[in-house]
């Protein structure tokens, strides 16, 4: 009796194990990961972004989540990430920190996002911060150029792309002592740590200006403010403006400028993430005779130079896949955070974790190929994204083009600190095959 | 920007603190002598502790043995008739009333719990006082009602706070407990947040406000008369930018340029008041969201409006407080000599740029700040406020607690720090049973906190700003709807009679039922600026 007991159970034991492998062998690789991660699943990975897709700061940056997107269809509808297609979450904050907050909650706790990746706007990203960190949630290529974000103590999880303000300040002033000596250059700034930032790297440059004049965020919206401006610019007499703030900034000074009769009267010189000129010209269409002839300083290929790799790629899937959009500087934005992200989640591997996607960064973020011309220097040891800029002169049509280098591309990098700006030789990987990755 | 509001209440109506009443007919008897009770479908029975704290118990025919003891929350002990006070209540209340909705005692009732509660002995800040009398009542309620298997301890604002020092030293009295929108473990947490909000008004606008230091209750009636003034000549200062008419003239000087709103904005910033409130969410402007109007309230006037409706809210609590908390320590107990306001606002002065008008003028508002005169404490009155009630967080029965996350006078913060303490406790039990190899302890905390819509203030057809409409979910004081109360209560009965939290499955669902309300341990309020601190 015992024998037959220890036979059955023994046939027993057997028909569970065929039952099991069966099972087994019919689930995807996934499935053996040590536990499931928020936000992934066998076939799909969540990921969110906050942005203002409505309020004073929506024009142009409203295109970055939706560039973004179309890039991920793109890689979706060609396999995905090792097997998952990767959904991305929108959320409109209108510029406003406070609902930035409410909304990246939304992202972290009801959506269940793996990562955040491209939230626009240095309050806001500083307003989600405490939560962001506390949760551990990956926050990769903020669209902010604060230096801030690259303190791996006080932002473990942020991994910011556009160069720093602060470079860029030092970037812009290194230029002007150039090309500008003797000039009289007054400075518009969002009086905010992005413009904080800023104003510490002309310090660093040792940039004089014969006015700074401060707005608070979001004032660029009262015309009051504005005319403000342009009463301080002429009072001080300047020939020259340096504008530091978003592109409804930008629109505002140059619109008001027009208005106040100082066409062809005063150089404008923009920073990056106030530089578009489709935003600036959709937003104030008077504007566009001060455009003409603006100098900008951008870290991307010109969104309209079709001789670019990148740019020609992007275009083309901007076509098919974010159709009747306009292809300019804040699509590219968001296709190039797009494929760089797609970069980083093919590292981290098919067992996708927060702490490995980090890791992946860290070890060969800085090889990843992307449409920015300067390197990319994540490490162990540190966050900081690109550090480089080009500076090109706007064309009424809204084209940009290289201001020296004979209508070539030159690139001008340094760092958040009191290194020097030097020029630097453009050593961009080259474009992915059809634009996906394969690393 | 037409901040042009459409006040419905007054602003001493919004200071109204957790009074609403309950009103039980039946006439006191002697204390300590047993109740009086009217024999019904539902027995009611009332009396008197031998502090004179007037009671209530109202005990259902099919009595499950389980009741519920409340704690009601503040009252002022000084009658207001000019704010619609006009006597000392000490009337007893048996649970929670919404308004004048008392639906959840009768859900509790026609369930087969029985309810009951007392008014106190004295109002004011009454913990002490306040867990005695509940002690007493509990033993008096077994007594009359044998049949009594489980106490379920639950109250709200200063009742929250009795409830959990209840729940630590007497465990052994209740099954379960709920501190609802509980006040700071300790009284000075609340009076900081009252004292450098009082401090910030006369600082930058009004000098002829106290804010302490009071000698006796006309001076304390008298100061509440000027911060009410002031709080109604800011709500014109916003709109117009033209700062109070009893701003020093140093102020004008320094920062006249910088408009008022600011200013108020960081006095609230550096209290730890929320930047939503009642009607202002901190985030919407009127029309469309894509014009200048819109984004110019929703950035600048929003966040100084909420910090205003909220501070309408807390400043009658915040004098009256720390006029009674100084009549029982003897002297002055806030101080401000060490507290640098800078760093308060530190992590928030980059969130709230536009509304503080930029780095600059908040670089010059703190330097003012800085340099202004402080205020010294009593050494003597604050050891005596330091030995009134408190609580550790420790938690001895299976507790939940409920707070918006907006609420401006008991913070969410003050939720989490309990929270706070109660993780490093349990993981400090589940080591212990890790290493003697004894079953692991089971999570006996749940936080539940009520939060705000993304959008919901309003406007007229003008594009003023329309506050004739409730409070939103979220904020104000207190502001717990029917069913989140009735919510609570089931999953604490549950508690009292099995011994521990329903699972966490049972929590989720209840609460989504409930509305309004989420329950997520990764979801974590900023702490009161108190304990930031530490």
């Amino acid at each position: 009796m015992l024998v037959h007991r220890s036979t059955k159970r023994g046939a027993f034991a057997v028909a569970i194990a065929a039952v099991a492998a069966l099972a087994v062998s019919a689930l995807p690789a996934q499935a053996f990961s040590p536990r499931s991660e928020t936000g992934v699943t066998s076939s799909t990975i969540k990921l969110g972004i906050t942005v203002p897709l409505t309020g004073a700061a929506a024009p142009g940056y409203n295109k970055v989540p939706f560039g973004m997107k179309a890039y991920f269809d793109y890689v979706n509808d060609n396999g995905g990430v090792n097997g998952r297609k990767i959904q991305l979450v929108i959320k409109d904050d209108q510029y406003s920190p406070i609902l930035a907050k409410s909304v990246t909650n939304d992202l972290i706790l009801k959506d269940k996002v793996f990562a955040l990746v491209g939230t626009l706007g240095t309050a806001n990203n500083e307003a989600t911060t405490k939560f962001v960190n506390d949760k551990g949630v990956p926050r990769l290529f903020v669209n902010t150029g604060f230096s801030g974000f690259a303190n791996t103590k006080k932002y473990p999880t942020t991994y910011p792309l556009f160069p720093s303000y602060f470079m860029e300040a030092k970037a812009i002033g290194g230029y002007l002592a150039d090309k500008f000596a003797g000039k009289k250059v007054a400075l518009i700034y969002q009086d905010d740590d992005f413009g904080i930032d800023a104003l510490a790297g002309f310090t660093q440059a040792g940039t004089t200006f014969v006015a700074k004049i401060p707005y608070a965020s979001g004032s660029q919206a009262d015309p009051t403010v504005v005319g403000k401006w342009i009463t301080g610019i002429v009072a001080s007499g300047a020939d020259t403006a340096v504008v530091f703030g978003v592109s409804t900034a930008t629109a505002a000074a140059l619109g008001g400028a027009y208005k106040a009769g100082l066409a062809g009267k005063i150089q404008w010189i923009l920073g990056s993430v106030g530089a578009d000129p489709t935003t600036i010209k959709t937003l104030v269409p008077a504007a566009l005779p001060l455009l003409n002839g603006a100098i900008a300083a951008s870290f991307l290929p010109a969104a309209g130079d079709t001789n670019d790799e990148y740019v020609k790629q992007f275009q083309e899937i901007n076509a098919k896949y974010n159709k009747g959009v306009t292809f300019d500087t804040n699509v590219l934005v968001g296709m190039n955070a797009g494929m760089l992200t797609v970069q980083a989640l093919r590292a981290a591997g098919s067992n996708l974790t927060r702490a490995k996607l980090m890791a992946a960064l860290s070890t060969s973020g800085s090889k990843f190929a992307s449409a920015g011309f300067a390197p990319l220097g994540w490490s162990k040891t540190s966050h900081v994204g690109y550090n480089g800029y080009w500076f090109g002169r706007l064309a009424a049509d809204g084209s940009q083009t290289p201001v020296d280098g004979a209508g070539k591309y030159v690139l001008y990098t340094t760092d958040s600190s009191t290194g020097a700006v030097v020029k630097s030789a453009i050593t961009r990987p080259a474009m992915p095959a059809k634009g996906l990755p394969t690393n | 920007m037409n901040t042009q509001i459409k006040w419905t209440k007054r602003i001493a109506v919004v200071g109204a603190i957790a009074l609403s009443s309950f009103v039980i007919n039946l006439a006191p008897t002697a204390a300590q002598a047993a109740p009086a009770c009217a024999v019904g479908p539902v027995t009611s029975c009332q009396g008197l502790t031998s502090d004179g704290a007037p009671y209530v118990m109202q005990v259902p025919g099919n009595f499950n043995g389980t009741a519920f003891l409340y704690s009601h929350g503040y009252r002022y002990n000084v009658a207001l008739p000019a704010l619609g006070y006009p006597a000392v209540l000490n009337t007893p209340q048996p649970g929670p009333v919404v308004g004048s909705d008392t639906s959840v005692i009768k859900y509790l009732l026609s369930h087969g719990y029985a309810v009951f509660g007392s008014g106190f002995a004295r109002q004011g800040w009454n913990a002490d006082s306040g867990v005695a009398t509940d002690v007493e009542l509990i033993s008096t309620f077994k007594t009359q009602f044998p049949k009594t298997t489980h106490v379920v301890a639950w109250g709200e604002s200063l009742g929250g706070f009795m409830t959990q020092v209840l729940a630590e030293k007497h465990p052994e009295l209740i099954s379960a407990a709920a501190p609802l929108c509980m006040a700071t473990s300790q009284v000075e947490a609340e009076l900081t947040m009252a004292g450098d909000f009082l401090w910030g008004l006369k600082t930058f606008f009004d000098p002829s406000i106290q804010g302490g230091n009071y000698k006796n209750g006309t001076e304390s009636l008298q100061d509440l008369g000027r911060v009410v003034a002031l709080l109604t000549e800011l709500k014109s200062s916003i709109a117009t930018g033209v700062w109070p008419s009893k701003t020093p003239a140093a102020v004008k000087t320094m920062l006249g340029a910088i408009p008022p709103r600011s200013a108020l904005l960081l006095v609230g910033l550096m209290a730890g008041l929320p930047t939503q409130s009642a009607h202002f969410d901190g985030s919407t402007g009127p029309g469309s969201p894509n014009s200048s109007a819109y984004t110019n309230f929703a950035l600048a006037g929003s966040p100084a409006l909420a910090i205003l409706e909220n501070g309408a809210s807390a400043a009658v609590l915040a004098v009256l407080a720390t006029a009674d908390v100084e009549l029982q320590a003897g002297g002055t107990i806030f101080d401000n000599t060490k507290t640098d306001y800078a760093a308060r606002v530190e992590s928030e002065k980059a969130v709230f740029s536009s509304g503080l008008s930029g780095a600059t003028a908040t670089a010059g508002m703190l330097a003012y700040l800085a340099a202004a005169p402080r205020v010294s404490a009593d050494p003597v009155s604050v050891a005596k406020m330091r030995a009134l009630a408190s609580y550790k967080g420790v938690i001895n029965v299976p507790t939940i607690t409920m707070v918006g996350v907006a609420d401006p006078i008991t913070p969410a913060g003050a939720s989490q720090w309990l929270a706070n303490q109660y993780a490093d406790q349990y993981a400090a039990a589940k080591a212990a049973a890790m290493k003697a190899k004894v079953k692991r302890p089971v999570n006996a905390l749940t936080s539940i906190w009520g939060v705000t819509p993304n959008h919901y203030s309003k406007f007229d057809a003008t594009g003023a700003p329309d506050t004739s409409g409730a409070a939103a979910n979220g904020t104000n004081h207190c502001n717990f709807t029917v069913k989140q109360f009735i919510g609570v209560a089931d999953m604490l009965a549950s508690a009292a009679t099995t011994g521990v939290l329903p699972n966490p499955q049972t929590i989720k669902t209840t609460v989504r039922r409930m509305g309004g309300s989420i329950v997520d341990a990764k979801f974590e309020p900023a702490l009161p600026k108190f304990y930031q601190q530490d």
